[in-house]
């Protein structure tokens, strides 16, 4: 989610059953965002969705 | 038969003012507080029992109730004679076409649009003359105030909820109106699109805010048509490019001239169609450069075919001003006729 | 007096959701990126494709972009979907 929309994100996911479903956020917004500032946020994003994609460590290093 | 909301006490009236606002329920005017009688009263008058499924609204699979929508009806000040006029706006914006999620969760921040045809107009008091686009009468006004509670109450879609519109417009409070058939010479709306002959019928659109126009200066229906081209093509140069409904209201002022020169709604629709188109290039005069591309040659018309335009004869007896309605996102949300008999079985409007 | 008045909101039905099983790992894996479509969009999953293959093992991201960004996607990408590890979705504007 863009920061901007990172609510109604949570109150979707509340109406629909899933109450805080985790997601990962990036600056706001992308329609007048350069190329570099978007490959930034890429790599943001891609380390979230490591983590939120997978099963918590078993150190618990999360 | 039973009611199954919840059901809450409290003192009185004015309580019950404070009890709605506290909780987000309501735009922020009063309300007409919701009672056993009053939900019921307008169930008996659409014959729908309480539980009688008006449809899915198919991003939360949310079922809609006559019972809900006959509370936030009551709320907004409807009359039970309101209430089938209610029930079928809404039952057309969850047909497919109208795609409800997208219009009233966007930035874009557009109203729904509601026109009202046939004899319903008559007996709800609804001119379709003064005042047409703004609080011309307890019916239209009321009614649209409804449509907002429900999106609002049964939908979530409260501003910063999942209504995430940047600005809105005052068509989010109420945008409701009847089309003046009596002073009209050409065919209702609802009849051209598909309508049978007499029947009371809603159309649905997912609109911006009405954008008046003003041309007294000619008798001429091209010239006249001109002013309203123009202004499509503005929208479409400063808000949105893409082909859709745009709906135009013409006054009786106006219509006289086109009745004069025996022009129908489809003359009409076919001159608009043929002349609002824009080139992608004439973004660069308005700020727009960003995004022409090598594209600049490209034309854009505003509707994809005549009948997307929906003509309207509305407005007070004097004074040259139309208006252009265009749609939030022309591609996306489709303008929906429905017939008032096919959602409120035996009713008499 | 007092008055008894109905609550006008959708009143909260029990709804059950599963999130989908979390992974063991990205290696390996196939991941579906589903864009909105609006501008920036292309070179933003462009990018994100390119960190998941290249920095998190994800053997292939399949991108896929809806029909109309204000609703929900077509049930042929969802059809789609059953063949991936996993989705990725985004809005934003």
């Amino acid at each position: 989610m863009t920061s901007q929309f990172a609510t109604s994100a949570e109150l979707m996911a509340r109406v629909l059953g899933a109450d805080g479903y985790p997601f990962a956020i990036i600056d706001h917004p992308m329609s007048s965002a350069t190329g570099d500032q978007l490959s930034h946020r890429a790599r943001i994003a891609a380390t979230a969705i490591a983590s939120l994609l997978l099963l918590p460590s078993s150190d618990g290093a999360g | 038969m039973t009611l199954s909301s919840k059901s809450y006490a409290v003192d009185d009236a004015a309580a019950a003012q404070e009890f709605f606002h506290s909780r987000g329920w309501t735009d922020g005017l009063p309300v007409v507080p919701p009672t056993t009688e009053a939900v019921q009263a307008c169930l008996d008058e659409a014959s729908m029992p309480a539980d009688h499924l008006v449809g899915i609204e198919p991003v939360r699979e949310r079922a809609i109730t006559a019972e809900k929508l006959a509370i936030n009806a009551v709320m907004a000040g409807c009359l039970p004679v309101h209430f089938p006029v209610v029930v079928t706006a809404f039952a057309a914006m969850l047909q497919a076409p109208f795609e409800l999620h997208g219009p009233t969760a966007s930035t874009g921040g557009c109203a729904v649009l509601i026109v009202v045809n046939g004899p319903v107009c008559e007996t709800l008091g609804m001119s379709g003359s003064f005042n047409a686009l703004a609080a011309s009468d307890r019916a239209t006004t009321a009614i649209g105030r409804a449509i907002r509670l429900i999106l609002g109450n049964l939908l979530d879609a409260r501003p910063g909820g999942i209504d995430r519109s940047t600005l809105g417009h005052p068509g989010k409070i109420s945008y409701c109106l009847a089309e003046d058939e009596k002073n009209s010479p050409w065919l209702p709306l609802a009849e051209e699109r598909g309508v049978a002959e007499g029947l009371s019928a809603v159309t649905v659109m997912a609109a911006g805010a009405p954008r008046q126009i003003m041309n007294e200066w000619t008798t001429e229906p091209e010239q006249i048509l001109d002013t309203f081209v123009s202004e499509i093509r503005a929208n479409m140069r400063h808000y949105s490019i893409w082909p859709g409904n745009y709906a135009i209201v013409l006054p009786p002022q106006l219509r006289a001239h086109f009745a004069a020169a025996a022009w129908s709604k489809a003359d009409i629709r076919r001159y608009v169609y043929e002349n609002a188109t824009i080139r992608r290039a004439e973004w660069a005069e308005c700020g727009k450069g960003a995004v022409v591309g090598d594209r600049g040659d490209q034309v854009y018309p505003a509707l994809p075919d005549p009948d997307h335009l929906l003509v309207i004869a509305a407005g007070g007896p004097a004074g040259g001003f139309g208006a252009v309605i265009p749609p939030w996102f022309g591609t996306k949300s489709h303008a929906v006729t429905v017939a008032i008999g096919d959602c409120v079985d035996g009713c008499d409007l | 007096m007092s008055l008894q008045i109905l609550d006008p909101t959708h009143e909260a039905d029990p709804r059950e959701f599963r999130p989908a099983a979390r992974l063991e790992s990205l290696e390996g894996t196939t991941v579906g990126l589903l864009s909105n479509g609006k501008k920036g969009t292309r070179p933003f999953f462009a990018a994100l494709a390119a960190e998941l293959e290249e920095n998190y093992g994800v053997a292939r991201v399949v991108q896929v972009t809806k029909r109309n960004f204000s609703a929900p996607a077509e049930p042929e990408i969802f059809q789609q979907a059953k063949q991936w590890d996993a989705l990725v979705a985004g809005v934003g504007d």
